[in-house]
Parts: structure tokens; sequence; C-alpha cells
């Protein structure tokens, strides 16, 4: 049985863009940026919920909104059974400690004047995780556990390699103990020897400490790898949710389809039967009415264009945004 | 197709640049061949010299560093060429795209301008003939409504849009090579299937030699007829496509490739290739792969093998290549 520990409902979230000085002589309105439109997900307990979708599609936003640091306008996270945006809940640090996030840029996520060993017992002695005495033990430890030299708790974030980095906000995450750990394009700037380290030493810690993980990230082939469950974003909606190996192999969605037969192949013979998308994906300042897909989609009709497909289970697959789907799916 | 003349013959080509009195060998010994209409994928890990060695051909690293080798630009050498006469070359025959195409157009100019200077330099068009062929090239790279977008501004382009723009600069006085420095590493996987498959179809059409560089193994195996792999400074291996990434015999080029989750179980541990490359200020004395690499020997970690041909256009740098057997088994 499943244990749903996260619980997002419907959340949306509108960026106000500042109006020019153009705009208040035109008398034209404050334009928005929807950055989320109703977003729904659930992360079980002890999965990998892996998120995908084209830059300025949402992910991010989606994973800052979970980890507070945005407040969607509508819609409720609850958090073992727990509304985390109440007026009670925020003063409640415990949810910052057992959810954590983890940044995507190695260089910029560590504070470069303070030591490794600094950065980790900062994060211990902020959530009172251990008697002032034990930190020094507490930080060594962390750093076994991700593999990192001891004399790394003396040195500064610069004397370090970008993979070294992300261990060292791997350990910072890890050292509160939570439950919940949030990776927003982890191992996106590292080099491929280096990612499959990083990849690895996560899969681990997560099998040894039951982690629940959310990993948004952009490189197919690794989402595929690490996930159970993927969920697709496209202009702050989800248009697939389902179990990772269905979905890679049998996307349902238009749109999954069309991303995942993008991503190139490693066989230089296996050209595929790509499905090449027309155009870009529209500014999220405009989106269109409608399904937000269609203007893309091979299979438009007019019902797309009028209304916006909610997301639905089909017999086999996980849960789809699109009128058509069970046509598409026959076909593909 | 490749099998006619090469265009451009590249030889020991070093670069070295100089930083607090370190010598910093960012380029070594790099050859290669490119002919027409032939795509070379220059693959490696970030600091392994495939930006260096793009721009070193184009003689834009001269000013920083010290560039020694030669580069025949169909057979003349063009390495040591004076400023004023490759001017003539760059630009025409070689073009080059960059990586970023959010820093790499003028944000002060119209696009149309920025496509019209690259023709007044080297072409004999007038005005209004730049301008039709202006607008015949954002219509060729797939830019929508051409004539109309001519008097905006790169930031009024969006990332894809923006790096067709420079491909259409690149291509604007028909170019025989195009020099592509990770022309797809900042844009969406949808975006660069696009600007690959034009970039391709642009090569075919034109009969164009194509010098890709990437980190991206797919983009190589989807794009490349050659495949010329790069560690610390110096090729490792290089042949054909389908044989460097199926049976790849230097053990870096394996690591490459097993590092990569494909055809592997979901969730299982991936295959690593332990440490990190070396810095250049402290390059080991022998393979500069050695300290990370299993099949090491004494021999290894002594003295540097040499890229020595193993088959026909198939070269290796190692003392003991991964063998067939194991390459498969990768």
């Amino acid at each position: 049985m499943t244990q749903t520990v996260m619980d997002i409902k419907d959340i949306e979230l509108e960026f106000p863009v500042s109006r020019s000085l153009v705009d208040f002589v035109k008398k034209r309105p404050g334009r928005v940026v929807r950055a989320l439109n109703g977003v729904s997900l659930q992360l079980h307990k002890g999965e990998t919920l892996g998120v995908v979708g084209e830059s300025g599609c949402g992910k991010s936003t989606l994973a800052r909104c979970i980890v507070r640091l945005y407040e969607p306008q509508n819609g409720s996270i609850h958090f073992d059974g727990q509304d985390i945006f109440a007026a009670d809940a925020k003063a409640d640090r415990s949810y910052n400690r057992r959810v954590q996030m983890m940044f995507q840029d190695p260089y910029s996520s560590l504070n470069p004047r303070m030591t490794t060993g600094q950065i980790l017992s900062e994060a211990l002695s902020v959530h009172n995780m251990r008697p002032e005495a034990e930190i020094p033990s507490r930080v060594a430890e962390l750093l076994d556990l991700v593999r990192l030299p001891q004399d790394a708790a003396g040195k500064l974030p610069h004397e370090f390699s970008g993979g070294q980095r992300q261990r060292i906000a791997i350990a910072r995450a890890l050292a509160v103990e939570p439950e919940v750990l949030i990776a927003d394009e982890l191992v996106s700037a590292l080099d491929v020897s280096v990612q499959a380290q990083v990849v690895n030493l996560l899969l681990e810690l997560q099998d040894q400490l039951n982690l629940t993980i959310l990993f948004v990230a952009h490189d197919l082939r690794l989402v595929r790898h690490v996930s159970n469950r993927v969920a697709v974003i496209y202009l702050g909606r989800i248009v697939e949710v389902g179990d990772s190996e269905t979905l890679f192999s049998n996307p349902s969605h238009p749109y999954s389809q069309a991303l995942l037969s993008a991503a190139p192949s490693l066989d230089p013979d296996d050209k595929g039967d790509a499905i090449r998308l027309q155009g870009e994906l529209p500014s999220p300042l405009n989106v269109p009415p409608g399904c937000p897909f269609h203007v893309r989609c091979r299979h438009v009709t007019e019902l797309c264009k009028a209304k916006v497909p909610g997301l639905r289970a089909l017999s086999g697959r996980g849960e789809v945004a699109c009128h058509h789907a069970e046509e598409i799916s026959k076909h593909a | 197709m490749s099998d006619t003349q090469p265009i451009l013959e590249v030889e020991n080509l070093c670069t070295t640049f100089t930083r607090g009195g370190v010598a910093l060998p960012a380029v070594r010994d790099v050859s290669f061949n490119v002919g027409k209409g032939e795509v070379l994928g220059l693959v490696g890990e970030s600091g392994s010299g495939k930006s260096v060695t793009l721009r070193s051909i184009l003689g834009l690293s001269r000013r920083y560093g010290d560039v020694t080798g030669s580069v025949k630009w169909m057979g003349q050498d063009i390495a040591q060429m004076p400023e004023r006469k490759l001017r003539h070359i760059r630009g025409r025959d070689i073009a080059m795209i960059f990586q970023e195409p959010m820093t790499s157009l003028n944000p002060l100019l119209t696009v149309g301008m920025q496509l019209t200077e690259t023709l007044k330099a080297h072409t004999d068009l007038n005005r209004a003939a730049r301008r039709d062929r202006a607008i015949e090239m954002l219509d060729h790279v797939g830019i929508p409504a051409a004539a109309s977008r001519l008097e905006e501004y790169p930031h009024q382009f969006s990332g894809g849009m923006r790096q067709r723009v420079m491909i259409a600069i690149a291509l604007a006085a028909n170019p025989k090579l195009l020099l592509a420095d990770e022309p797809t590493t900042a844009l969406d996987v949808t975006i660069q299937a696009q600007i690959l498959d034009l970039i391709l179809s642009l090569a075919d059409e034109l009969s164009m030699g194509v010098i890709l560089v990437t980190h991206d193994l797919g983009v190589v195996a989807q794009t490349c007829n050659k495949a010329a792999v790069m560690y610390a400074g110096r090729i490792v291996e290089q042949g054909d496509v389908r044989q460097v990434l199926r049976a790849p015999r230097h053990p870096y080029t394996v690591g490459l490739m097993r590092s990569v989750p494909q055809n592997v179980p979901p969730r299982s541990q991936l295959y690593t290739v332990p440490g990190t490359p070396p810095s250049l200020e402290a390059l080991p004395q022998g393979c500069a792969f050695a300290p990370r690499c299993q099949s090491r020997t004494d021999s290894c970690m002594a003295t540097r093998p040499p890229l020595e041909s193993i088959a026909q256009g198939r070269s290796v740098a190692c003392f003991n290549p991964v063998t067939d057997a194991q390459g498969a088994a990768a």
C-alpha cells in the first residue's frame, strides 16, 4: 500500500510583471506570468518522482512552492495531512527540516566564505539536531556518508569541483535528517562521468535512509533511470503522470511523445521515428486558451482550442490530460 | 562523400595559455581532417580543450595564448597567417557559431543589420540584394515572417530563434566549413532537435563540412559521420562514429558511454569513472587518464601513449586498448 506523504492540489501561482512607463501611458492592464495553472500531484513514501519539461514550464517553481519559497495563490499542499501554508504551520520550522531542497548551481548555492564544516554544522545547530559537543563527529559522519574525505571539513567551497560541491549540498540537506528531498536539476551542471557518481550516491542514500525524492531535471535519460514515477509538465500544467517505465516506453500525451522522441539516442543507426515539434513553448505571459499544447499539437481539434483537458486515468497507463488520448495511443 | 581531398587539415595543433607564470597546455598535438560535407563531432567533458581547438583553428586564441602546429585550409596554412589576410577566410569560407545565443549577438543592433554586416564584408552584393539575401537566410533557418523580423532586436527573439539567427549569420556568406561550438547546449531538447536537423540539412544541401563540439554523446550519434574524443587537451580516440560509439577502444570513451543511463535496468548503479579530470596545471606525466583508469599499468603512468592508427581512419591513444569483446559488453 503506497502512502501519500505530500498531496499537492490544484496549485496556481502567478507572478506580476512590472508595468513599464509605456504600459501606464497606454493604460494597458498589468500582465502576469502564469507559472503554475492548477498542478495536482501526489508524492508517495519512499519513491522518486521525476518531473520533466522544457525550460519555463514551471518545474522549478513547483519545487520552490513545495519548500515554501513561493506561496501559491490558489490550491493547497498537504504534508503528512497538514496544510503547509496554514497560519500555524508557517511558524513550524520542523517542516523546513523534514523537507529539504538541493539546488542546481553548485557554484552559487554554497556560501563561499564558510568552510564545509561550518556549512554542515550550521544546519545541525539551527535545527538543534545534535548537542553542541556532538556536532563535529556528526559532520565527520556526514562527510563519510557522501564519500568526501575528512579533511574536506576545513576547506572552502572554491577548493572543490562541481561534483564535490553537489555532494556537500547533499550532505547539508541530509544533515537535518529529512524525509523528503527536492532535487532541482541537481546534476545538470555536471559532466557525464561525474553525473553518474552523484546519481549513484543519491540512489544509494535513498535506499539507505528511506527518502522520498522529487527529482526535477530536463535530462530525460537520467529521469527515466532514477524515477519510479514521472510527471510531464507543460506550461504550468501536468499533462501526463504515471509509472516511469510505462510512460517512457509508451507515452500517451502527444507532448510527452514529442519530448521523448527529441532526446537523441546513443545508437547512430537509431534515428527513431522522430516526431518533430513545430514552434516553441508559448510564453507563460500569454497562455493559449483551451489545451495549452494545442498550438503545437498534430492532433488538434476544435475541442482542444475551447476546453482545457483535465487529468484522467487511462487504462493500462497513467493519468493523461488530453481530449484524444485514447485515439492517439491506439495509433502509437 | 568523405573520400575526396579534405578541406581542412589540422596537424599537431598545440595551444598553451599562461597564467601567473604557469603554462597551461589547453590543446596538445591535435590532428584531424574534415572533408567536404563531412560532420566531425568533437566530444569531451568541460575543460578537455574542445572549444579551444575550434577557436585555435580560426585564429581566435592566438591573442591569448601560444598556438603552434599547422592548420591547412584548402592546402594553405592559416595558423600563422596575418590577421588581415585571415579575415578574408574567417566568416566567408569558415564560419563559426557559438554556444550562447543569448550573448553572442549584439543587443544594440537589429538582427537585419547584423546579418547584412557579414554580407557587406564578404560579398559584393548591393544594399537591396543584401536585404533580400538576409530575408532569404532567415526564411531558410525557419524564422517565420522573416521580412518583418529584420528590424527587430535580439531581445525580441527567444533562445532557439536567436540560435537560428546565429546560424543564418554564419551561413549568410555560403561558408564551406562551419565550426559549431555547443550550438544546442543552452536549448531545450525539442528545440535542439530542430536546430540539429537544420544544421544537418544545410550541410547536406551546401555540401558544407561541419565540426560540431559537444559533450552530449547522443548528439554525436545522431548527427556526425566521424567522432574524436578529447581528454585533457588531447584526442584519445577517433574514427567513424559507429565504430567509436559501438566499439570504443579507449577506456575513457568506454567510461563515457557507460555512464550514460541507456539500456540499463532502472535505478541500478550506473557505471562511473572514478575521480575527476586532472587540472591543466598538474597533468600527470604519463597518460592523462591513467590515474582514473582501471586497466593502467606502470608504463601508462611513466610514458604517454601516442595516438596510433589501429585501422583505416581509426586511431586510439592507449597502451592497453579495450578489446572488441569488452567494448561490446559496454
